[in-house]
């Protein structure tokens, strides 16, 4: 079965304002973004639909995760803005955005020896002062967060002992516990096996769906980010190539130009959206080479 | 995923051991239960090492008239127990409790447990200071205390400025004081060797930390920088908290991550440095004391108040070791306060091998 849709990618990269939705809570405006003398990320605009599930995708170094950095204030713009609710992130207070994006980085760390209450705890911390270190809503904060990820009965357990998939809930219920408007995830499905990565995925979009949250995540498999995506955003080279809901992004023409992979995209017979199997048209079995044809011989 | 509407009263969601304190107005404090038992036990431990410090001596004071002494009764030994050992005592008190504070301090701040003032420059640029003074006839113990506290601070904005990179790293930090720190021992050691056989043997009682004709004279300063420094010091044992993440994660919480390392190493090098003017670079305190209090609460970060309490307890037993233990010969207490603590800590280590709430040293 071949692609029938017609391979059009949605003309983004030109910046055409009136195409996107204006007012949006998160936005970059000319963002340039760089590692000392390596530029990744270069005069970028960018709009995160309010509300939405938006995932970005890219092969590797992309500047994908620089990106979400960025919105996410761990990493300063060498030039352009992140814009929050129009003012520009560099100038707020971290913590007074900690009440408003929460965030899950790629690799973070637990304190040692800390329990997984205690780490999900440590989520109100934006919202605690000195002298209010407990109030009744950071528990009911704690305990919703828990309970919505399935860690409540892990309460007492200390996170070192915690397999992968039990941890990576345990983040995202600290994530949750900050009771933010807007959620950013990095890779939150890496390490996980397939079980757990739909597990995370799930819980990530009923997230969105329950309270409107925004949801940005920066995900690894094209699939799975067409299947949770509302608005994909696929990046090569630091550009946004194409944007819009999965159904009318994801092509075997955009896979080709974003991973340089020849491809076929058929319905999922699942969820009826994009599925992306990889090689040509037409080809059933691996060429006389022993390479699948859609790559070809490394020299 | 579990989608269980009935509520689960029954799980805690709190931070683990914690009790929550409600003080009107909205106001809420998390009590750690067993940090709380432990700070009490110490105190009690520590007060009748109090007790035992001020009946030994060339007189044993019996603990009856001891006692009267504290509270102020009139006693027939009031001149041997208020007027000649409390006031070392006290001084005792204070550099055990601010070394302890120091070390647990610094350790959070690098996250390392190996840390402590004696790897970021503090005890050793004192200790550089006070022998260069001594080497170039400066003797008087009105002013020493002075020359140390300078010195240390010294090296300490040394270590800050050669670790600084936009930023404090800890790892970075405790390099560069490590390096520091090395060197100024050298020099320690050169002006000891160079010097004349007089002053060599002051240094060395020096460099050991010692309690012997310390008064309320050193005592003063020390308390008031210690009451000086207890609203940082309430800051502290909250920012505690956010230094056990990595940059990342803080941030994402909000926590200004360079700004609370800051903080905490700055408040313990003004605590090593001042305890340090007070008597000398008292051997292993700092180290010892914040991983015998963290074993024993079992809290995920040093305690404050334990760590202090623990340290004065080293320093009052040792000073009873040093002082009765080859008495009428009287040694430095740094002699004794590695002695003490060591063995404390070892059996900690054992006791709590392969319990997860030991952390690692």
């Amino acid at each position: 079965m071949t692609d029938e849709r017609p391979a059009e990618l949605s003309p983004v990269q030109d910046a055409v304002p009136a195409q996107v939705p204006v007012g949006n809570r998160l936005a970059a405006r000319g963002l340039t973004l760089a590692y000392e003398d390596r530029t990744v990320v270069e005069d970028l605009d960018l709009e995160v639909p309010d509300g939405k599930v938006t995932v970005i995708v890219g092969p590797n170094a992309c500047g994908k995760s620089t990106l979400l950095r960025a919105l996410g204030r761990l990493l300063k713009p060498r030039r352009g803005a992140v814009l929050l609710d129009g003012a520009e992130l560099a100038h707020v207070p971290t913590r007074r955005i900690a009440q408003v994006i929460g965030l899950l980085p790629q690799t973070p760390m637990p304190p040692e020896g800390i329990t997984v209450a205690d780490l999900v705890s440590r989520g109100r911390q934006p919202h605690q002062k000195w002298w209010r270190q407990w109030s009744d809503s950071d528990e009911a904060a704690v305990a919703h967060a828990m309970e919505r990820t399935g860690t409540t009965d892990l309460a007492e357990r200390p996170v070192d002992e915690l397999s992968g998939g039990q941890r990576q809930r345990v983040w995202i219920a600290m994530a949750l516990a900050q009771d933010t408007d807007l959620l950013l995830l990095d890779e939150p499905t890496t390490y996980l096996d397939i079980a757990h990565q739909v597990e995370v995925l799930d819980l990530v979009r009923q997230l969105n769906r329950e309270r409107s949250r925004t949801v940005v995540a920066v995900l690894h498999d094209l699939n799975q980010a067409a299947r949770y995506a509302d608005h994909l955003i696929a990046m090569r080279a630091g550009r946004v190539v194409a944007q819009g809901p999965p159904a009318d992004t994801v092509t075997a023409d955009l896979v080709q130009e974003v991973f340089g992979l020849a491809s076929v995209v058929v319905p999922d017979p699942v969820t009826g959206g994009p599925l992306v199997v990889p090689g040509p048209p037409g080809v059933r079995r691996n060429t006389p080479r022993g390479l699948p044809a859609h790559r070809k011989p490394i020299k | 995923m579990t989608s269980v509407d009935e509520p689960r009263a029954s799980l805690s969601v709190r931070p683990a051991g914690h009790a929550v304190v409600r003080a009107g107005r909205g106001s809420s404090f998390l009590v750690h239960r067993r940090a709380l038992a432990v700070a009490v036990v110490l105190a009690v431990l520590l007060a009748a090492a109090v007790v035992v410090s001020l009946c030994v001596g060339e007189a044993f004071v019996p603990p009856a008239e001891v006692v009267r002494v504290l509270l102020g009764l009139p006693s027939p030994d009031e001149l041997v127990v208020g007027t000649l050992r409390l006031p070392r005592l006290v001084t005792g008190l204070l550099v055990g409790a601010a070394f302890g504070l120091s070390g647990a301090l610094i350790q959070t701040m690098a996250r390392n447990a190996l840390a402590s003032p004696d790897v970021i420059g503090v005890t050793h640029g004192a200790g550089a200071a006070t022998v260069a003074a001594m080497t170039f006839g400066l003797t008087s113990y009105a002013v020493l205390p002075y020359v140390s506290v300078v010195g240390g601070l010294l090296a300490a904005l040394l270590v800050y400025l050669l670790a600084w990179r936009g930023g404090l790293s800890a790892s970075r930090f405790v390099l560069v004081g490590i390096g520091i720190s090395v060197a100024l021992g050298s020099l320690t050691r050169l002006l000891v060797t160079k010097g004349d056989y007089l002053v060599a043997q002051q240094a060395k009682v020096w460099l050991t930390g010692s309690l012997n004709g310390r008064g309320y004279d050193q005592a003063a300063p020390l308390a008031t920088v210690l009451l000086l420094l207890v609203p940082f010091l309430l800051w502290a044992a909250r920012a505690q908290r956010s230094a056990a993440f990595d940059e990342d994660t803080a941030t994402a919480l909000g926590i200004r991550l360079g700004r609370v390392r800051l903080g905490l190493s700055v408040l313990g090098v003004v605590l090593a440095s001042a305890a340090t003017g007070a008597a000398g670079p008292v051997d292993f305190v700092a180290l010892l004391a914040p991983q015998i209090a963290r074993r024993l609460t079992r809290t995920p970060q040093t305690p404050l108040v334990c760590s202090a309490l623990t340290g004065a307890l080293i320093v009052v037993v040792a000073d009873v070791l040093a002082r009765k233990l080859l008495s009428p010969l009287e040694l430095p207490v740094g002699v004794f306060t590695a002695l003490v603590g060591a063995p404390c800590l070892m059996w900690l280590i054992v006791r709590t091998r392969g319990n997860r709430s030991g952390g690692t040293a």
